[in-house]
């Protein structure tokens, strides 16, 4: 069983890129790597320049193994076997047995020694890494993350020589940048490890977080206080340092009177700290920073902290003091100036359109028109604001803290709050059914006005984020509470008359937005259910029916009875391809059998109409399946194919009819039935 | 550590730069957003002549002006500015040794390098670096040159630029630029804070639009001219002035968002010839740094 080690020391990488550039294609090709050596364990690490892989439980050599290799046909001159013989530097004594009209041997292929392997992949795996923004630097020959300025390769406690960009691996390395810059030799793993942490670097990412997590819990507790949650800032803190260190500063406490969210943007986005919250979860004026030091000693890194986060709030409130001079209302005129699309106009053109929509919607349901009529005039008026210009990703937020502060009242500035949501998948829905109508208003318009002018996404490229605002559209749709839009997508477009122009393509597109939205949610639709009911018509149904459709579609899906009815649906459609009337004359009938066929046919296709007006739909689908063994009887005893055209087409007209019955709510043909599972 | 004044940092940095073999250059003395603007570095990084160079440079921002009513903010800053081509792998140390030589025991302080790429649509030109945090803040930034008038580099320069006010503030623990000593005695803002309140006044209020808008005309014709006639460094100096008077109507709410796409271009295009033309123009020189670099690796 055999080590390798392997260091690249490096400049500091952006902390972002470690996961998705690193951490993961590196553990895919090692675990690769390891399956063909035949066996080994691997380990990736990385600090803010060092990137590290660590392998063990090596074989020292591959497994020896034998090929058969085909030469010339039987039949070819002497020479051509010997020819072949060469090549391959074997003997006639290799030759074996075969049925075939050629000759073949079987050649022994020695398992290489395993360094020379990993010698030859791991230089080729760090040289083929695609990180996001590469760079050249010095002659400019090479192109990669960072300039490479060191590699460390040792197998079995021996150096291993690789080159990778020109540089080539040695046993040296150096400590922490500014604690122990000083060169030293590593001989393994563990002796790297060991002094690597002598010299101030903690080579483990995952534990450089732990260790700052537990930092700054103590040192908000010095401060009567918890650090806040956030995922993010610790995913990126693991990567910004060597060393696991983290500092409490403070900033002037007058600041606290400004928006919270302002602050914790500042703070958060803009650097990388991490609030302080007291026990009720208020913020305090204490924060944390990351620091790649053993500590602060001096007082240095608090005092820097304190001071660039004092010159933002200073920048942000003067901000605030000048918005405040001028309320959102007067703001609108300046809107003009600001482009949305060069073909879609300013966002003056925007506001209007969106405000026409939204009260179209409003008018539609229950809604306070009044209400909705003020958020959506304003919910744009912010991005002419100093603050939202010099802090973008606070756009809606500060429209909508401006507006509470104007004392308007809270549906309107909640919903002006709230109009970029949902952002993602995840995202909550704007408080109140007026944000959730701006929302969907702003969002349809934005559709409706990039598919216009013909700039629709295409396969990868979206960079309008035109499908986020189509699945923030449909999560709304989809909602059922005193939120909720009971509007189909056929009604919405029908409200946006610029629609008209590209409605077949907006109408495809939202078919598979909900389709892709419906398969990835929580309800675990199956593909073929969101066809089937789909393809019965969906445009014109508010989306929650659709799903209720759907729901009833699974639940009874795998029932007996609906599975012998999706048979003899099957059956049907075989024999009815050529037919296309669902109109049957009694008179034709020579059986009870048919007529009694007939007879329930025409009841549940009233019962389905029935339920589906009420929305119940698996009753509809119940009824439906009831149909079963009727129609079983049917195909025992009754023969459609006979010689008399009339009855044949009548019979055709009768199970075409039968067939149909459900066809206002799904479209079963569309089923994919799983034949082992059935009929047991 | 002795008291840092705004002018001993200048003294300390210059000197300390010269010791590693960088020529000392005089600021650009025509209006400039940046030490990057320049010849010394925009051009000098064109090629593959070797170049490591020094200089102060004052740069107008005029759309950050506060009237000087601002303790952080500035319509005009100083930088310091530095080149080395092409870049050594050591560059980052050298780096950390002139902040030991400003007087700062880098043990007992926070330095990181995080992620901050640079690019500037009206140069044409892009790198890939860090802005250099001293205990959270932001006091250099550092570019590896990619590009610059829409041309590859190669040889790759290293830039370093570091912002005096911001350094001297935080060595100084003084809470307003105002407040620093330029000079043991007189203040930054016994020097400066007339020229910003005044510049302010000017950049937001007064400049005369009509004015500027000939100006520029008149001096993108001038640069054209220059450049027919192959005369690239008066072409690039009439570029630089009307990249300044672009920066001037911008601070005046002068350019719409539609013509500010079109604006920015017309400055692109003559800082994109500028290059060019100024790459052939060494090279129809034999580009004689060249030789000065081979003659001392044989000596």
């Amino acid at each position: 069983m055999a080590e390798y080690f392997f260091e690249l020391l490096t400049e500091e990488i952006p902390a972002w890129m470690f996961q998705s550039s690193w951490t993961t294609p590196v553990d895919t090709a090692l675990e690769k790597l390891c399956g063909e050596l035949g066996g080994g364990k691997w380990k990736t690490d990385a600090t803010s320049r060092r990137l590290i892989i660590f392998l063990r439980d090596l074989p020292l050599r591959e497994e020896d193994r034998e090929i058969e290799v085909k030469g010339p046909p039987k039949k070819s001159p002497d020479a051509a076997l010997q020819g072949f013989l060469k090549k391959q530097n074997a003997t006639t004594g290799d030759i074996i047995e075969s049925a075939d009209e050629y000759i073949r041997i079987r050649k022994k292929i020695a398992g290489r020694d395993i360094s020379a392997l990993v010698q030859e992949r791991i230089p080729q795996l760090i040289e083929s890494l695609r990180w996001p923004k590469m760079m050249r630097w010095g002659a400019g020959g090479h192109s990669y993350i960072r300039p490479v300025h060191s590699i460390v390769s040792i197998f079995e406690g021996e150096h291993l020589p690789v080159t990778i960009f020109g540089v080539a691996s040695d046993v040296k390395t150096v400590g922490h940048r500014t604690l122990a810059p000083q060169p030293f030799k590593v001989d393994s793993y563990h002796d790297y490890l060991k002094k690597l942490e002598l010299a101030s670097v903690d080579v483990e990412a995952a534990h450089r977080k732990n260790v700052m997590v537990q930092r700054a819990l103590v040192l908000a507790k010095q401060a009567g206080g918890v650090p806040s949650e956030d995922v993010s800032i610790w995913a990126q803190w693991q990567y910004l340092t060597e060393y696991p260190g983290v500092v409490r500063a403070e900033f002037r406490p007058e600041y606290l009177a400004l928006p919270e969210e302002v602050l914790v943007t500042v703070m958060r986005v803009h650097q990388k700290q991490l609030p302080i919250r007291d026990r009720d979860g208020k913020l305090t004026s204490s924060f944390l920073a990351v620091l790649d030091n053993e500590g602060d000693p001096e007082g240095n890194a608090a005092y820097g902290n304190s001071f660039v986060t004092n010159a933002r709030f200073a920048d942000a409130q003067f901000f605030y003091d000048t918005d405040r001079r001028k309320k959102l209302e007067e703001r609108i005129e300046q809107l003009a100036h600001l482009q949305f699309q060069e073909k879609l106009g300013n966002y003056a053109e925007k506001t209007e359109r969106v405000k026409r929509i939204a009260i179209a919607i409003a008018s539609h349901i229950d809604a306070d028109l009044g209400h909705v009529e003020t958020a959506a005039k304003l919910c744009k008026a912010d991005l002419v604001t100093e603050m939202v210009k010099e802090f973008t990703d606070l756009q809606g937020k500060v429209g909508g803290i401006y507006a509470r502060e104007e004392g308007l009242p809270e549906p309107v500035w909640q919903a002006i709050y709230d109009h970029y949501q949902p952002a993602n998948v995840d995202d909550a829905l704007p408080r109140n059914l007026v944000g959730v109508i701006v929302s969907l208003a702003d969002r349809l318009d934005t559709l409706t006005g990039f598919f216009r002018i013909g700039l629709k996404p295409t396969g990868s490229k979206d960079p309008f984020a035109l499908r986020r605002a189509a699945q923030g559209a449909v999560q709304i749709l989809l909602n059922r509470d005193q939120r909720e839009v009971r509007l189909s997508i056929g009604e919405l477009l029908d409200l946006v008359p610029e629609s008209a122009a590209a409605r077949t393509d907006l109408v495809a597109f939202f078919a598979e937005r909900i389709a892709t939205i419906l398969e990835a949610s929580a309800w675990q639709f199956a593909y073929d259910e969101i066809r089937a009911v789909m393809e019965s018509g969906w445009l014109n149904i508010p989306l929650t029916d659709l799903v209720d459709r759907i729901s009833a579609l699974k639940a009874i899906r795998d029932e007996a009875d609906f599975l012998s009815l999706l048979d003899s649906v099957k059956r049907i459609t075989n024999i009815t391809q050529d037919h296309d009337s669902t109109r049957v004359d009694a008179s034709l009938f020579d059986s009870d059998i048919e007529r009694r066929l007939n007879e329930l046919a025409d009841l549940v296709s009233s019962q389905i109409a029935d339920f589906a007006s009420e929305r119940r739909y698996r009753e509809a689908l119940q009824s439906f399946a009831a149909l079963a063994p009727e129609l079983e009887k049917f195909f025992d005893d009754v023969m459609v194919m006979v010689d008399d055209e009339r009855v044949r087409a009548n019979r055709k007209s009768l199970l075409m009819k039968t067939a149909h019955a459900l066809k206002p709510i799904a479209d079963v043909r569309q089923i994919v039935v799983d034949r082992r599972d059935y009929r047991t | 550590m002795p008291p840092v004044t705004f002018q001993s940092l200048i003294l300390t940095l210059q000197n300390f730069w010269a010791e590693r073999g960088c020529a000392i250059e005089m600021p650009m003395d025509i209006e400039v957003g940046a030490g990057t603007m320049h010849p010394a570095t925009y051009l000098r990084v064109l090629g593959p002549e070797p170049w490591n160079v020094g200089y102060v440079q004052p740069s107008r921002r005029p759309a950050d002006g506060r009237y000087g009513d601002n303790p952080f903010r500035l319509g005009k800053h100083y930088q310091f500015q530095v080149i080395l081509k092409p870049s050594p792998l050591d560059v980052q140390d050298l780096y950390l040794d002139s902040l030991r030589a400003i007087g700062l025991d880098l043990t007992k302080h926070d330095i990181r390098f995080e992620e901050d790429n640079w690019e500037s649509p009206t140069l044409g030109a892009w790198g890939v670096g860090w802005q250099i945090l001293l205990d959270g803040m932001e006091i250099t930034q550092f570019t590896y040159f990619q590009q610059a008038g829409g041309i590859d580099l190669a040889p790759i320069s290293a830039e370093i630029t570091y912002g005096l006010e911001r350094l001297t503030m935080f060595l100084s623990r003084k809470s307003s630029v105002y407040d620093i000593d330029w000079v043991g005695g007189v203040s930054y803002g016994a020097i400066r804070k007339q020229d910003e309140y005044e510049f302010s006044k000017y950049y937001f209020e007064t400049a005369d639009i009509d004015l500027h808008w000939k100006l520029f005309d008149a001096y993108e014709g001038e640069a054209r001219r220059c450049l027919d006639a192959k005369l690239v460094l008066p072409a690039y100096e009439w570029t630089l002035k009307c990249s300044h008077l672009f920066n001037t109507l911008d601070a005046r709410g002068a350019v719409s968002v539609t013509e500010r796409v079109g604006v920015i271009k017309r400055v692109r295009d003559l800082a994109v010839r500028c290059a060019q033309q100024y790459l052939e123009s060494r090279r129809d020189l034999g580009f004689p740094l060249m030789q000065r670099n081979e003659g001392n690796s044989s000596s």
